[in-house]
């Protein structure tokens, strides 16, 4: 059965039109995608992801647990910080993609793909024997909101919400309108922005007010689609389209986030180090199309008339005006930054160029 | 041109006289369904296409769609604007949103499944 949000009601009086999404009936667009991006952009923006996966780690051995399923140093991670990670398999694949929060010395937040919740908890399953630890999913339980875009942070201190103490990629228990929440300074738009995790009684109280409050601010409610041409832009991967268990974190581009420098063994380990070393067969690579023609998912790439590659993401820009993609090609020295591709849409090849991610200039963060 | 002369395919086309041509086009609902529209490929002027037959491409933010031929004939005028400004069909669906127009080959008979506006409109909704 599809599940609904906390939220759902709102969204059907909101006009939203609705799509099942990872099992979920989700808000693809309220008005316009277009402008719920714009919104985003120039303003702020409220978004329902509660279709999102939480689960809680605790236990003598969370840290020792969580090194051994992610190439991230875990053991590393400051009180009150989060950090990208993938949950990676032994031969480097991607089971999910996901952020993790420091919320305590033997205590972490797991916030993970709606699609892959239940391969995420079948994974933490198969891999806990030998570690003290608790893995507590209360997904059902919880909502998330989110709020991003330039005005971010002035409506979060319009709510009563210091800020100045909370950096980027942080979590903070705070109380919020008289709630108790979990603020997060995380998003997945390439604005900066926050993340609200509320009991799922509360959220309707909390997106209303937000709502309310952010109305001078010129906030809008934002749906998945805006989510997905947002977090292309920003040149961020989505779990389904740019990664998948056959996609190692090194071929899809995210050595930045790998240290190369941890010491205890994880799943995937030697294959991913030794793909840093040696290179990779394959890579995933952003484009720019130099004509109207929108690259889509599943299209194919050809370099010299030759197929090179699939596209994983592509949309229209609304930022750039352009239109932009993300695709995995066979690692060829040609392929570099400047580089004209080819992607065939409707039989007909249209030239794209190949450029560096993100696809929008970061704004100056705190 | 008037909507009450309009006729509407189950693919969300329509089509209307006008003069000795008709002009082919999508439905309100087909426009309003794909959501902001930001390309379209119109074919070439001459050419022909039977019932049924993909004639053009659209895509939205979201997803591309064929547009199919309501009706068979040659295309004998295309909307060149709307290449350039297919966001202007989010505004307009009707006159300023029209596709192509066409020289059919038997209107009568290529009519037969097509509904009146009101009957699409209630088919629709």
């Amino acid at each position: 059965m599809v599940k609904e949000t906390y939220l759902h009601e709102q969204h059907i009086a909101l006009g939203a039109k609705m799509v099942d999404f990872a099992g979920w009936h989700m808000p693809v667009q309220y008005t316009s995608i277009i402008e719920e991006h714009n919104t985003v952009r120039e303003n702020v923006g409220i978004f329902d992801v509660s279709h999102m996966g939480e689960v809680f780690i605790t236990g003598k051995d969370s840290t020792e647990f969580l090194d051994k399923i992610v190439p991230q140093n875990i053991s590393k991670l400051k009180y009150e910080k989060a950090v990208y990670c993938q949950l990676t398999k032994e031969d480097g694949g991607l089971i999910d993609d996901l952020i993790i929060y420091k919320l305590g010395i033997e205590s972490y937040l797991i916030i993970c793909n709606a699609s892959r919740v239940d391969e995420d908890i079948n994974w933490f399953a198969k891999n806990k024997k030998g570690f003290d630890v608790n893995i507590d999913n209360q997904s059902h339980n919880y909502s998330l909101l989110a709020i991003q875009g330039p005005k971010a942070i002035t409506l979060m201190r319009k709510m009563g919400y210091d800020i100045t103490e909370q950096k980027s990629f942080t979590i903070k228990p705070a109380k919020i309108e008289g709630l108790k929440l979990l603020v997060a300074r995380t998003g997945y738009t390439g604005e900066d922005g926050f993340e609200l995790l509320v009991e799922n009684e509360h959220v309707e109280f909390l997106w209303n007010r937000v709502l309310e409050r952010g109305k001078e601010f010129g906030i809008k409610p934002i749906g998945l689609g805006a989510r997905d041409t947002l977090r292309l832009e920003a040149g961020l991967h989505l779990y389904g389209n740019d990664l998948d268990e056959t996609t190692t974190p090194v071929e899809a581009d995210l050595i930045w986030s790998i240290p190369q420098d941890k010491e205890c063994d994880y799943n995937g380990k030697e294959v991913i180090m030794e793909q840093i070393s040696k290179g990779v067969e394959r890579r995933l690579i952003g484009f720019v199309m130099e004509d109207r023609n929108i690259a889509r998912h599943g299209y194919d790439i050809y370099y010299n008339e030759e197929k090179i590659g699939q596209v994983t993401s592509g949309c229209v820009s609304p930022t750039t005006g352009k239109n932009i993609g993300l695709g995995y090609v066979k690692n060829l020295s040609e392929i570099c930054n400047g580089a004209i591709i080819q992607i065939m849409i409707r039989d007909k090849l249209h030239n794209a160029k190949v450029v560096k991610r993100p696809f929008i200039l970061k704004r100056n963060r705190v | 041109m008037n909507k009450d002369d309009m006729l509407c395919s189950k693919s969300h086309e329509y089509i209307v006289k006008d003069g000795d041509k008709y002009v082919i086009g999508l439905t309100d609902y087909a426009v309003e369904q794909l959501g902001d529209i930001v390309f379209l490929e119109l074919p070439e002027v001459g050419s022909e296409f039977s019932k049924g037959e993909t004639f053009a491409n659209i895509e939205s933010v979201k997803a591309a769609s064929e547009i199919y031929m309501p009706i068979s004939g040659k295309i004998a005028e295309i909307h060149e604007e709307l290449i350039d400004a297919p966001e202007k069909l989010n505004e307009d669906w009707f006159e300023g949103g029209w596709l192509v127009k066409i020289e059919a080959n038997d209107a009568e008979a290529d009519s037969q499944d097509l509904m009146s506006y009101n009957d699409y409109k209630v088919e629709v909704e």
